[in-house]
């Protein structure tokens, strides 16, 4: 980002950029629909840090001060507040108290490389509590201005094999360096020497996951709108202190890196990488986008399924609506409902006595209108059974704005695909389906990937329990029989596929 | 108890800083990172061994406003200024007689008897009050030691100072209802002759306290007036006996001394060593030491904890002696003693001299072993800091971490405020507005903050010289000075040097490198591929005659161009570079491909034909990009690329490899 930034200001592809938005604006958006990118609210932020929970919001701080606050996950505002200005913060709860570094610097803008990477806490991040007050920075890394680094853009990272807390730090200007930090104090450890481990990144994290430390840095041009070709590559280590390969072997010291994100459904640039890991088996990235193509370019906080593949993360898409067959993990049986089954009626000759000459014609697919009067009108029974490709198995799941979201997804309603009937919770924890949705939160569902893939899909709530359900997936309890029962990753009875139709 | 104390910020501070034996790089304070006072140094084996006692703040449940010291470091030093800490040696809760919550932990002192390590110290019994003396005894005199279960016998007081003759007879000297001597047993844990019984003062309102049973002698011929920490110490066979004494009513300690014939007096008083702190720091606490032929005083002063003198730091100063024995007064200093390393840390604040209205004052008042730093309110104020050695700089550039609320500006001297301009540095903290209207998204009224500004030198002084900082400019403040010498990016060919291989991966690290050619590139958003091909043809064509040619060796796989243009170039950024290098192979070598990467856009000709373009705003990558199969025929070829970058950190790399990603190596590089 530091590269490019610097002519913007000066004025001349300025020119340029303003004339691609320009064009972009003409551009009639109703032929894009399908509009799930990003965050709804007022997602504007660069360099997000990673996601941060404190009393049951979500935070995340980005590049020259301030912050975005969430409710939910979904809709995000500003309004976190940090100190200091500078360059793509992070934070990191440890104890009870939230460990804040961030660069103090612009990375080579409006002066040179010297940079200055200071840590500080607080013990809150909601301003309006009464405990929230910033302790003063501590600076725990610089560079000097004439050396082979820049220090801007630090993570943070507590090795949960060893308790130690470990920074990475760094920009286009020479090389991402490795420091550690005392989990305590969150000063440099005494005598800690930085350790080079990647070249030509900027905004690094570190991730330890299964006997591996992950280094990811954003690659690519920053801060272009539309034209921005920033993307985040990963390349992991058996140490924390490197040589951190990519899946060619190659160290992240000479540019490596496999892709974990780059743009994709209407947003581009990805940059600055964050896990967030919500259950086991259910994670999700954070980065910002630099052009969300309909917030006209700007950009924006996104939130993607982080799925890991042989040992290495990728980003999923995000969940999109659409009609869907939904397919348990369990034995492969599809959602279904509990009607009698109706017979498509065909002329039928046994196939041996079938001349192989007679030509052929296509037969049409069970209509709804050819089953839908033999439905009991009420409620109806769930149950999972071979898919057949009959309307009874075919599902439409559609976002509901006003139903509010999750980290990183927004509330569902899951129908029989041209009825309103609703997939709804019981008291009991079984299943059912209502003729009509009505917006109860017993009919609206999360869906979220898991790390393998898959799905699970949670009521936002249960009849008769408060608050918002977490605990309770849809589950398989038999092959022919779906439940609701406690989220388990280890169990592919929690598990199912969604199968665009 | 201890738990409770885990779960202060403030004490894990010091807990952070504490877990690891570290060295520090020091001018007084001498350590920088815990408080240390009633500092006992002692020359064991060469080495200069210091063994403070170790304030730390107030810890729950005991005495507000109070010294608090549980434990004892050991540090040591072959320089004076690095000091390495070996960490706790004894600690409150592992003395058997002692109260593991008494917090009375005062001024050790520890001697070396045939090859055996005494470490002497006061605590707090188990019960009754008063304190006592015990010995915790070790092969090495950073320990571990061994405590003794029973404190000495008739040493109801602290401060032990311990005194071994040329005869190796030992003398113990304690502070407790003033300041008493007496002989040592050969075992050293055991004062020679009989106790006497003491009357003990009554207290107002106090009932009558029994008679103490105590060893040794009062020390005769000591002025009046409070005193405690006796130091006694041989020199040109006189005894000294050094303590810190309060001289006046409602007056704060000085150290003074007296001399005598003989170990246990009486003593003659001959006066100061050192005045009252200037401050009012209340007790100061000391040892004399003789290293490699100078004598040095350590003592305290409250430098980190300016507000509480209780939490003290330990400086040292050197001694003169007169020729009829007596000590000249010392003069507390800032600067301390020692010669500081140019690429260290330079607590400038520590200076030496100062012009009038120079001050200092903490960095952090929450954090106080974040330093000091100095003030220098006006144009022409200065401070000097003496003895730094410059001997290594060779390529030098300073850094210094300084603050102003205006723009200003600053020099670094040599010798004096009118001395040669080693480096001058601006402070810009209000930039100005280069465009108007143009948007300044990280233009910051960076006023009152500390900054790290870097400069080159404009001179280098030779070996050890004083360093003189002056304002030159409106107010000022510095934290610290460092020099760093450049890194070095290539080393220059000379002509008719041998031919050399590639690096063992393939890279070629060897090139002709043309002065950099300047271009106006603000944005790396134009190097399409068609602009390249026509920029990269139409420089070809008019390829400068006259242009300089570098021969160059990276040490690197890669040819760090930004380095080179920072160098011989007109500008850093917004370059092409002209590469080109002739290697020679052996034999035919078929079914290789060229595989290169560049920062910036890049082409790459073989005997002056295109193999592969690199464009757009590229980072470099390792075989980022590879050329169709080749075939490099036995003879000599010539190998060009050009790279060019606007607003980036220019840099390439190149090899060949073969159908299986290996590098090829067998052809020699002119």
């Amino acid at each position: 980002m530091r590269q490019i930034c610097r002519p913007i200001i000066n004025g001349f592809s300025f020119n340029l950029l303003t004339i691609n938005i320009l064009t972009f604006l003409f551009f009639p958006s109703s032929l894009f629909t399908n509009r799930v990118a990003a965050q709804t609210g007022a997602p504007y932020i660069h360099d997000p840090s990673t996601i941060a929970e404190c009393d049951g919001k979500y935070y995340t701080y980005g590049t020259g001060g301030g912050g975005l606050i969430s409710e939910d996950g979904w809709n995000w505002h500003s309004g976190a507040e940090r100190p200091g200005g500078g360059a793509a913060p992070d934070v990191l709860k440890i104890g009870d108290r939230y460990l804040f570094i961030y660069g103090a610097t612009g990375g080579g803008l409006g002066g040179g490389h010297n940079g200055r990477i200071l840590t500080m806490w607080n013990r809150s991040l909601d301003p309006q509590s009464p405990v929230f007050a910033f302790t003063t920075a501590v600076e725990v890394a610089s560079s000097d201005g004439m050396e082979d680094c820049d220090a801007i853009d630090p993570c943070l990272m507590l090795d949960p094999t060893t308790g130690r807390l470990w920074t990475t730090y760094g920009t286009y200007f020479g090389a991402i360096r490795l420091i550690e930090l005392d989990p305590k104090t969150g000063f440099r450890v005494k005598g800690n020497v930085e350790k080079d481990v990647a070249i030509d990144c900027e905004a690094t994290d570190l991730i330890y996951r299964d006997g591996w430390y992950y280094l990811l840095g954003t690659h690519g041009t920053c801060c272009d709108g539309v034209n921005s070709t920033y993307n985040i590559v990963v390349g992991r280590s058996r140490a924390v202190t490197g040589p951190y390969l990519d899946n060619v072997g190659r160290d992240m010291l000479q540019g490596g890196g496999r892709m974990v994100i780059a743009a994709s459904d209407r947003v581009c640039g990805p940059g600055h990488f964050g896990r967030t890991v919500i259950d086991e088996g259910v994670e999700v990235m954070s980065c910002h986008f630099e052009a969300d193509f309909e917030r006209s370019g700007r950009s924006v906080l996104g939130i993607r399924p982080l799925l890991w593949r042989d040992g290495w993360p990728e980003a999923a898409k995000p969940f999109k609506g659409g009609a869907y067959s939904i397919i348990s993990v369990r034995r492969g049986y599809s959602l279904e409902l509990a009607v009698d089954f109706v017979r498509i009626q065909q002329e039928r000759q046994a196939f041996w006595r079938i001349d192989p000459n007679t030509p052929v014609h296509p037969i049409a697919p069970q209509q709804l209108s050819d089953v839908v009067d033999t439905w009991p009108q009420g409620e109806i029974a769930i149950r999972c059974s071979d898919y057949m490709m009959r309307p009874h198995q075919h599902w439409t799941i559609t976002p509901v704005p006003e139903a509010g979201g999750y980290l990183g997804g927004q509330y569902c309603k899951i129908t029989i695909s041209d009825t309103e009937r609703a997939l709804a919770t019981t008291a009991d924890l079984e299943l059912t389906t209502v003729p009509a949705f009505t917006g109860a939160p017993e009919q609206l569902w999360r869906i979220e990937q898991l790390t393998d893939g898959y799905y699970r899909l949670l009521p936002k709530a249960i009849p008769g329990r408060e608050g918002i359900n977490t605990r309770f997936v849809l589950f398989s309890a038999a092959d022919s029989t779906p439940t609701l029962a406690e989220w388990d990753f280890n169990s592919d009875n929690a598990k199912w596929k969604l199968d665009a139709q | 108890m201890r738990h409770q104390q885990l779960l202060s910020p403030y004490y894990l501070f010091f807990l952070a800083l504490s877990l690891f034996a570290e060295r520090t790089s020091a001018q007084n304070p001498i350590i920088r990172d815990q408080f240390t006072a009633d500092p006992t140094a002692r020359v064991f084996n060469g080495r200069i061994y210091l063994y403070p006692s170790h304030d730390i703040p107030v810890a729950e449940g005991a005495r507000k406003d109070w010294f608090c010291m549980a434990d004892y470091h050991v540090f040591s030093s072959d320089n004076l200024t690095d000091w390495t800490d070996h960490g706790v040696i004894v600690s409150q809760e592992d003395v058997p007689w002692g109260n593991p919550s008494g917090y009375a932990m005062w001024a050790p002192d520890c001697v070396e008897k045939d090859g055996k390590y005494y470490f002497y110290f006061p605590n707090a019994p188990k019960s009754g009050r008063g304190f006592a003396i015990g010995v915790a005894t070790s092969d090495l005199p950073d320990g571990p030691f061994r405590l003794e279960s029973k404190p000495i016998v008739g040493t109801s007081g602290i401060d032990p100072s311990v005194l071994i003759d040329d005869d190796g007879s030992a003398y113990i000297y304690w502070s407790g209802m003033g300041i008493r001597g007496a002989k040592l047993k050969n075992n050293m844990m055991e004062l020679d002759g009989e106790l006497q019984e003491v009357k003990m003062p009554r207290r107002e309102g106090m009932p009558e306290m029994p008679p103490m049973k105590v060893g040794g002698q009062q020390m005769e011929g000591l002025p009046e007036g409070f005193k405690e920490g006796p130091f006694a110490f041989k020199r040109a066979g006189r005894y000294y006996l050094t303590f810190p004494w309060v001289r006046e009513e409602g007056g704060t300690e000085t150290l003074a001394y007296a001399m005598s014939d003989s170990p246990l007096g009486p003593w003659t008083f001959k006066g100061l060593i050192m005045a009252e702190h200037a401050n009012r720091c209340w007790t100061n606490h000391h040892s004399l030491v003789e290293f490699r032929g100078q004598w040095y005083l350590f003592y305290h002063h409250n430098d980190f904890s300016p507000n509480d003198d209780k939490r003290r730091s330990v400086c040292i100063d050197k001694v003169t002696f007169n020729a009829d024995g007596t000590i000249q007064e010392v003069k507390p200093t800032l600067r301390g003693v020692g010669i500081i390393s140019a690429t260290s840390r330079i607590e400038v604040d520590r200076y030496s001299a100062a012009s009038e209205g120079v001050t200092t004052a903490l960095n952090d008042t929450v954090y106080p072993f974040l330093g000091l730093h100095a003030s220098l309110p006006k144009k022409g104020s200065w401070m000097t800091f003496g003895d730094v050695d410059f001997s290594m700089i060779t390529d030098g550039y300073v850094m210094l971490c300084v603050k102003a609320d205006e723009n200003t500006e600053l020099t670094l001297r040599e010798k004096s405020a009118k001395g040669k301009v080693i480096a001058r540095a601006k402070v810009t903290v209000k930039s100005e507005i280069t465009r108007p209207g143009m948007p300044t998204p990280f233009r910051r009224d960076q006023s009152g903050q500390w900054l790290t500004l870097t400069v080159p030198l404009d001179y280098t002084p030779k070996g050890i010289a004083d360093l003189v900082v002056t304002c030159e400019g409106t107010a000022v403040s510095v934290d610290w000075v460092q020099l760093r010498n450049r890194q070095q990016y290539f080393t220059p060919v000379a002509k008719n040097t041998a031919s050399a291989k590639p690096d063992e991966h393939g890279f070629i690290r060897r090139w002709q490198l043309m002065e950099p050619q300047k271009q106006d590139i603000r944005s790396n958003v134009i190097f399409t591929d068609s602009w390249l091909r026509k920029t990269f043809a139409d420089e070809l064509d008019k390829l400068p005659k006259k242009a300089k040619w570098y021969a160059m060796e990276s040490p690197t796989y890669n040819m760090k161009l930004f380095r080179f243009a920072e160098k011989y170039g007109s500008q850093a950024y917004g370059n092409l570079f002209w590469c080109e290098t002739v290697f020679d192979c052996t034999e035919d070598i078929s079914d290789v491909r060229l595989a290169a990467g560049s920062n910036g856009a890049s082409m790459w000709w073989i005997d002056g034909q295109e193999v592969l373009l690199l464009e757009g705003d590229r980072r470099m990558v390792v075989d980022d990009g590879v050329s169709h199969r080749l075939t490099l025929k036995k003879g000599r070829h010539t190998l060009r690329c050009a790279v060019i970058n606007g607003p980036g950190l220019s840099d390439m790399c190149v090899r060949f490899i073969d159908e299986q990603g290996k590098p090829i190596t067998n052809f020699n590089i002119q």
